[in-house]
């Protein structure tokens, strides 16, 4: 833009973007740490957004939650948070890592949306049955119901509290 | 449609309970780009609308200050939303937050250079054509600063501030986190701000994490930022200040003692 080739106001801005979410390299002239507190941050930012559109996903993971979240999206610029939440919930049902609640999550929205890993989600016109890790999920006429919960590990033998229900994977309706 | 004023609190559906509750509360801001442009608005907000409670919708995702011109949609989304509340005055930041087809997902600083003064100016003045009311800007805390400033931050703030003739939204916890990780005075950036331009001010919790300190809205106001709130007050009290809670909402008997808090050091009656 200028004489001396210094790069823009949009350039810089685009530089900057790029290495706080997408490991991009940084622009010259900034120093190392403030860099990594901002790109930690808009991740910590980010993991809380997501864990407000996938509840019961971040419940699950309980305290694993930031940590899991983190280390999935570093590197990876977002989506906006359903799509986020939603591409880590594939992730973690491939690896078979996830917990019974987000997998509960994931097969309702799976049954009452249509997400091709790359578009905005969309309502499903037709009849739909989706599963994650056991859980099955059918929605008929907009209408989202959980057949069967997900598998859950068997409680831990004379373990304290071992048996109490899971509140969060318990809901049998979940409207989307 | 009267300006806000009195202390108020961000309105979130998580706390939208708590809220309804609050007996002299005259004064919230919705986040803008929740609130649809059409359809019914969220029930709690409408009722706070039938008690004539003030709402000012604060934009987050116009990036005003980025380099490419503000996308329209987003302002005129942002002038429904102020249409549909009857809202005297909305507000959005100094800041941007997507660059190069990128999401930043959250505020990011901007250089104090000219040409960052002249993108954002031209950006406030492209929304203030299509806005219904006037715009108040609100300074950001920023982690990072960038090696192109020329400008310190009252005279950066000052000139954006003349040039569009906005009103500014104080966040007076931005003020004391930017203070603490550069290390400079926050008082010394109030004796120098046009303070009889605050619209209202912004208070919020934060933390320390890795060094920094972070404004994280989902922890306790620090004493040292409720003194700031005080200080502030001594000098030119604002109209109205506002509680931020984002997230880990604490028990309602928490936030009321928050809320107080806050009313007594901005020398305001109670809302609770």
């Amino acid at each position: 833009m200028t004489g001396d080739h210094r790069p823009g106001l949009a350039e810089r801005q685009a530089e900057l973007v790029a290495a706080l979410v997408a490991g991009g390299t940084p622009p010259a002239g900034f120093a190392p740490g403030p860099l990594a507190a901002a790109r930690a941050a808009l991740l910590r930012k980010r993991a809380g957004e997501v864990a407000r559109h996938w509840p019961l996903l971040a419940a699950g993971l309980g305290t694993a939650w930031p940590t899991t979240f983190v280390r999935w999206a570093s590197g990876r610029p977002t989506s906006g948070s359903l799509r986020d939440g939603w591409d880590l919930a594939r992730t973690m049902r491939e690896r078979g890592t996830l917990p019974p609640a987000g997998a509960e999550e994931l097969a309702v929205r799976e049954a009452g949306l249509r997400y091709d890993g790359r578009a905005t989600p969309r309502p499903r016109r037709l009849p739909a049955v989706a599963r994650a890790g056991g859980a099955v999920a059918v929605q008929i006429a907009g209408r989202v119901r959980l057949l069967r919960p997900a598998r859950r590990p068997p409680a831990p033998p004379g373990g304290v509290g071992g048996d109490l229900p899971d509140a969060a994977g318990s809901a049998p309706w979940i409207s989307d | 449609m009267t300006g806000p004023s009195g202390i108020g609190i961000g309105w979130r559906p998580e706390i939208a309970g708590f809220v309804a509750e609050l007996p002299g509360l005259r004064f919230v801001e919705v986040v803008a780009e929740s609130v649809p442009a059409s359809g019914p608005l969220p029930s709690g907000l409408a009722q706070l609308r039938d008690r004539a409670v003030t709402v000012v919708p604060h934009g987050v995702r116009l990036s005003l200050g980025g380099a490419e011109p503000v996308d329209p949609a987003r302002v005129a989304h942002l002038a429904a939303v102020a249409q549909r509340v009857d809202a005297p005055l909305v507000s959005e930041h100094i800041a941007f937050v997507r660059a190069g087809g990128l999401e930043a997902g959250h505020l990011l600083p901007l250089p104090r250079s000219r040409e960052a003064v002249d993108a954002v100016c031209a950006n406030v003045a492209r929304a203030q054509a299509e806005l219904p009311v006037p715009i108040a800007l609100e300074p950001i805390a920023a982690l990072v600063d960038w090696p192109d400033d020329e400008l310190d931050e009252a005279d950066f703030l000052t000139e954006i501030l003349d040039r569009t003739g906005a009103l500014l939204l104080l966040d007076v916890a931005n003020v004391y986190a930017n203070a603490r990780n550069r290390g400079t005075d926050p008082l010394a950036l109030l004796d120098r701000l046009p303070l009889d331009r605050v619209g209202y001010a912004h208070v919020a919790g934060g933390a320390e994490h890795g060094g920094y300190y972070h404004d994280t809205h989902t922890d306790p106001i620090p004493p040292a930022v409720l003194d700031l709130v005080g200080a502030l007050c001594a000098r030119h009290r604002p109209p109205a200040l506002l509680l931020e809670r984002d997230g880990d909402y604490p028990p309602a008997a928490e936030l009321r003692a928050e809320l107080d808090a806050l009313a007594t050091a901005a020398g305001l009656p109670a809302v609770t």
